[in-house]
């Protein structure tokens, strides 16, 4: 009786620290689960260059002034990254669907291959919003990011109303938009 | 061919190729401008965001390289070192320091060390309290045994450890 006494701290640490363990290794990447600093403040401005296939219709450059007064989407993605693959047909999607209300706008953030890469990235998922080239990826540090993809919903009145982490999908963008439409 | 020709050629090649060394030290200058060391001395206080466990100075991710320079522009207007700590903060939260502020959940950090630290002090000071009680305890043993044990000490050396 004694003995199990004395084993119990032994134990009871080692339970303890297997538990610490498997919820370190089952709790997934835990810098993706960070609120972004912006939540309830308006995100920062930026002024990009926007990828050929969308200068007819938007310009040269695009500013977050131009499209200020609606809600928006802002989807970071980058060629090399293959979430990024994942979401775009669901991006697209989304926005045939609510393009009306809310505005869509991809980034090209961290991304040393570049405009080629770029235009093959849009061209390959038809992607219909513009996207946009943030070279030295300055406006993916404006926004805090930490690495891609990464998405920002914003309200009308320019403040963001969530961020999420890593590849969307369908019900992700339908819950987010719908909270943006109310 | 003419010695003229031949000589014409190798200058051709030794300009082309001291042209591409100029290039490429050109190129190699601008992707890695001359930094100030306070650049590295802030950097290392920042996090690298897309890195794991390596700070703004240590890593070569295109992101820590233009956030550096984004250091250095920063100095070169005026700004203090607070100031572009107070820049990253703004823009990622406590998560990009270093040394997170002491306060809220950050708390734990410097608290939980010295706690853990405290906790392995107490436990070994009773410990050792309870090694040297059992020390000093008298212990009953029965003489018959003491005496066999006596005896086998004084006998011939090895005579009982064989048995």
């Amino acid at each position: 009786m004694s003995r199990l006494r004395r084993l119990l701290p032994v134990v009871a640490t080692v339970a303890g620290l297997t538990a610490l363990f498997m919820f370190g290794l089952l709790r997934g990447s835990p810098d993706r689960d960070i609120p972004s600093n912006f939540l309830g403040r308006a995100v920062p401005d930026f002024d990009l260059p926007v990828l050929e296939r969308y200068m007819a219709e938007f310009g040269p450059r695009m500013t977050l002034d131009d499209v200020r007064g609606r809600p928006l989407v802002i989807n970071f993605w980058a060629s090399w990254c293959g979430p990024c693959y994942e979401e775009a047909p669901h991006l697209q999607r989304a926005f045939e669907r609510f393009g009306d209300e809310v505005l869509f706008i991809g980034i090209q953030t961290q991304d040393r291959d570049g405009r080629a890469a770029g235009r093959a990235f849009v061209d390959r998922f038809g992607l219909t919003f513009p996207n946009l080239f943030d070279a030295d990826s300055r406006t993916s540090i404006a926004y805090g990011l930490f690495g891609v993809p990464e998405t920002f919903f914003v309200h009308a009145d320019g403040t963001l109303q969530h961020k999420f982490a890593g590849p969307v999908t369908t019900t992700i963008l339908e819950e987010q938009i719908g909270a943006l439409r109310r | 061919m003419s010695a003229l020709v031949v000589r014409t050629r190798r200058r051709l090649l030794v300009t082309v190729l001291v042209l591409t060394w100029l290039v490429t030290l050109g190129v190699a200058g601008a992707q890695d401008r001359e930094l100030d060391p306070r650049v590295f001395e802030i950097g290392r206080e920042l996090r690298c965001p897309t890195c794991v466990s390596e700070s703004v100075s240590e890593s070569n991710a295109a992101i820590a390289r233009e956030m550096r320079v984004l250091i250095q522009e920063q100095l070169d207007q005026g700004a203090s070192r607070a100031e572009v700590l107070a820049f990253f903060q703004d823009r990622y939260g406590d998560w990009i320091l270093q040394n997170p502020p002491m306060r809220g959940m950050n708390l734990l950090v410097w608290l939980l060390p010295v706690l853990v630290l405290l906790v392995a002090v107490v436990v070994v000071m009773r410990m050792v309290r309870r090694w040297r009680a059992a020390a000093d305890e008298r212990i009953d043993v029965d003489p018959t045994d003491l005496d066999r044990v006596r005896a086998e000490l004084q006998g011939p050396l090895g005579e009982g450890a064989g048995r």
